[in-house]
């Protein structure tokens, strides 16, 4: 089992407000798995997400990676986590400015402890993935949306983790960027990688092999997807 | 990550956020030059006045008339010769006589002994007030003025009442240009005098300017112009420094006698040794040191206060970078140690270009000091002000550096990359 999660909660106390935002979810997900967070905005997606990926801590709960309980693990072991395990992909992006294609991708490995000679080429072997090879040199504020996103799909694979994380990455994209960076996600999946995919439209929700549905925090639903969309070319992404 | 590849990461950084490095090492380079120049100019007044001592030389000790304490002025300040002058109150007491009799003394090589007078002075037409400059022949070898053409008068000369006269440089120019001088007579007072020499330039000394004299023989200028017969001051170089205090007590005792005065409290005079001269300007330089300490202390804070701020700022900015970099697997201890190096970086080339600004600042205040009638103004750049430069920026740029990125490396990945 890849993931697994009993009774996890989140709740945030700034100001003497108390919000709940998960009310002890319970799930697992084995590895090469395709799945859909969905669910209205506000529901907890993304905060699942940020736990699920060491970004965040449940208040309270069990959450088991790999069979290792990662709430008795330190801020050190957790950053090892990220830096190996997971790999992200946000609605914004994230990349440095004033900072080339090269220099983003590689950042992650910064932190790695890969040999720095097989560094290069490895930055170079993802950015070709994503098809960006020839905007290499680009500053990342010189991009499209779609390229952008492609770049920091490069950056999530760089590390050749376990799971990659998106959250809603096409969110900030037209369909027909949104259509590619679907079709880089089901393939990296089709290749082995687990995917998990946060988005608010079941359209989207679709092109994974399971969604889970979420509500309020809590899980709504549970299914395998019947009739999963392949991404294509000349695809429109409602 | 290692240590290399951190610094490689940082001089990247610094170099893709060109503003923000140019402002923060800014501030540094103020304050580090600011510390700098203080301190050179510091440095540049202390060598100022002590060239000014020293074109007097160290040697020597000064006997000067002075109005006598009395009843009333007896509890103010002993040094009230010069004001005696000025004021017209006329102290005639010291006489050559003095001179000789100090002359005698063990530890005394020589002395010369002078009178100041003002006349008008003419050659050709060309009419001038002129300050006379009365001393005795010794001037030559006692005092460091130096001859640029011609000869000084004689003790002969002197004695003789000759009417010879030894013209500073710049009254030379004033009164014959270019032209030969040596042979020549000028009339002063109406009176025809030979010029005999030219001295070499040599400025202002103390707001006093030697260039603008003509030295006349002191019999002269006493018996012929001023029709006087007493002196304004004697100076005498001693032999051994270490005895000076001693001669001067003997001076004293000496004129005293002379002068036939027992109470002390009513001398008509005054004997000052360079020592003395020495530890009032020492005095006045420390205090000038401490406003210029002053100085640095506020050049400090407010170049600490703008270092920290643009630092604070600058981690404020560069939360969602740190964010971004813990996301990736970037822990504490990396994030601290990018801050750090990149701080030390900027630290580093703030200091080289403070340092290096304020050496030029320095060398430009000392060209505008020799430029402007202070020859004896030294460029002094002191390993010490280098070290408090250096320290303060490492200290402010450091600290100021590294205080707000630990606030931000601690937060959770989430937290620092949603602000
Ligand atoms: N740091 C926080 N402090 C307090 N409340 C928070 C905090 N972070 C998130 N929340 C709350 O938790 C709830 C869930 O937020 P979350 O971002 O997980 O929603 P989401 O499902 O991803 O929504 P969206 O589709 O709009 O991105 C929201 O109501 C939000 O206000
Ligand atoms: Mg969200």
């Amino acid at each position: 089992m890849l993931i697994s999660v009993s009774n996890l909660k989140k709740i945030y106390v700034s100001d003497e407000v108390v919000t709940k935002v998960l009310h002890g979810l319970t799930l697992n997900i084995e590895s090469g798995e395709f799945v859909s967070i969905m669910g209205p905005s506000g529901s907890g997606k993304s905060t699942l997400m940020h736990i699920l990926g060491f970004l965040d801590k449940p208040s309270s709960g069990k959450y088991y990676f790999e069979g290792q309980d990662v709430t008795k693990l330190e801020d050190e072991q957790l950053a090892l986590l990220r830096n190996g395990k997971v790999g992200f992909v946000f609605q914004t992006f994230n990349l440095l400015p004033r900072t080339s294609v090269f220099d983003n991708v590689k950042l992650p490995l910064l932190y790695s402890k890969m040999p720095d000679e097989e560094k290069d080429e490895r930055v170079k072997k993802v950015i070709n993935a994503v098809d960006m090879s020839h905007r290499e040199n680009y500053f990342s504020n010189q991009l499209s949306g779609g390229e952008q996103q492609r770049v920091a799909i490069a950056r999530a694979l760089v590390n050749n983790p376990a799971i990659i994380f998106a959250d809603e990455p096409t969110g900030n994209l037209d369909s027909v960027s949104g259509v590619q960076i679907m079709k880089i996600l089901q393939k990296l999946n089709d290749q082995g990688k687990t995917i998990i995919l946060v988005t608010h439209e079941i359209y989207t929700s679709e092109h994974a092999k399971r969604i889970i549905k979420i509500k309020d925090g809590r899980i709504v639903g549970d299914e395998p997807v019947m009739n999963r969309r392949i991404a294509t070319d000349g695809e429109i992404l409602k | 990550m290692n240590l290399i590849n951190s610094a490689k990461l940082s001089i990247l950084n610094l170099s893709v956020n060109k503003v923000r490095t140019l402002l923060t090492t800014s501030g540094i380079i103020i304050g580090i030059a600011s510390v700098i120049v203080v301190m050179s100019a510091g440095e540049g007044i202390k060598s100022l006045i002590l060239g000014q001592l020293d074109t007097f030389g160290t040697d020597i000790i000064e006997t000067e008339i002075k109005v006598p304490n009395t009843a009333k002025n007896k509890t103010q300040s002993q040094q009230e010769s010069g004001i005696a002058m000025v004021q017209g109150v006329q102290v005639t007491t010291l006489k050559l006589k003095d001179m000789e009799d100090i002359n005698k003394l063990p530890n005394i090589k020589g002395s010369y002994s002078g009178i100041l007078g003002q006349e008008a002075t003419s050659y050709q037409g060309k009419l001038k007030k002129v300050f006379l400059y009365g001393v005795t022949a010794s001037y030559d070898e006692i005092d460091r003025g130096e001859i640029a053409e011609g000869r000084f008068f004689s003790e002969s000369e002197d004695k003789g009442l000759a009417q010879v006269v030894v013209l500073g440089s710049e009254l030379k120019q004033d009164l014959f240009g270019e032209s030969d001088v040596l042979g020549k007579e000028i009339k002063i007072k109406k009176k025809n005098f030979q010029v005999v020499g030219v001295m070499k330039k040599r400025g202002s000394i103390a707001f006093f300017n030697f260039d603008d004299l003509a030295y006349v023989p002191v019999r002269t200028l006493q018996k012929k112009i001023l029709g006087v017969e007493h002196l304004v001051h004697i100076i005498s170089q001693f032999e051994n420094k270490y005895q000076a205090e001693y001669t001067a007590e003997q001076i004293r005792r000496l004129v005293r006698e002379n002068h036939d005065i027992t109470d002390p409290d009513k001398d008509d005079f005054v004997v000052t040794t360079m020592a003395e001269a020495m530890e009032v300007l020492a005095t006045v330089t420390g205090a000038i040191t401490l406003l210029l300490l002053a100085l640095v202390g506020v050049s400090l804070i407010v170049g600490g206060v703008g270092i920290m701020n643009v630092m604070y700022v600058a981690v404020t900015e560069r939360t969602r970078e740190i964010g971004l970099r813990k996301t990736v697997g970037a822990n504490y201890a990396d994030v601290m140690r990018q801050f750090v190096i990149e701080s030390v970086l900027l630290t580093i080339i703030g200091g080289i270009i403070g340092i290096l600004l304020g050496i030029f600042i320095s060398f430009l205040l000392y060209r505008f000091a020799i430029t402007h009638g202070m020859p004896s103004w030294r460029f002094i750049i002191t390993l010490k002000s280098i070290i408090i430069a250096l320290g303060f920026s490492a200290f402010f740029g450091i600290f100021f550096g590294v205080m707000p990125a630990r606030r931000a490396a601690r937060l959770d990945p989430i937290q620092a990359l949603r602000t």
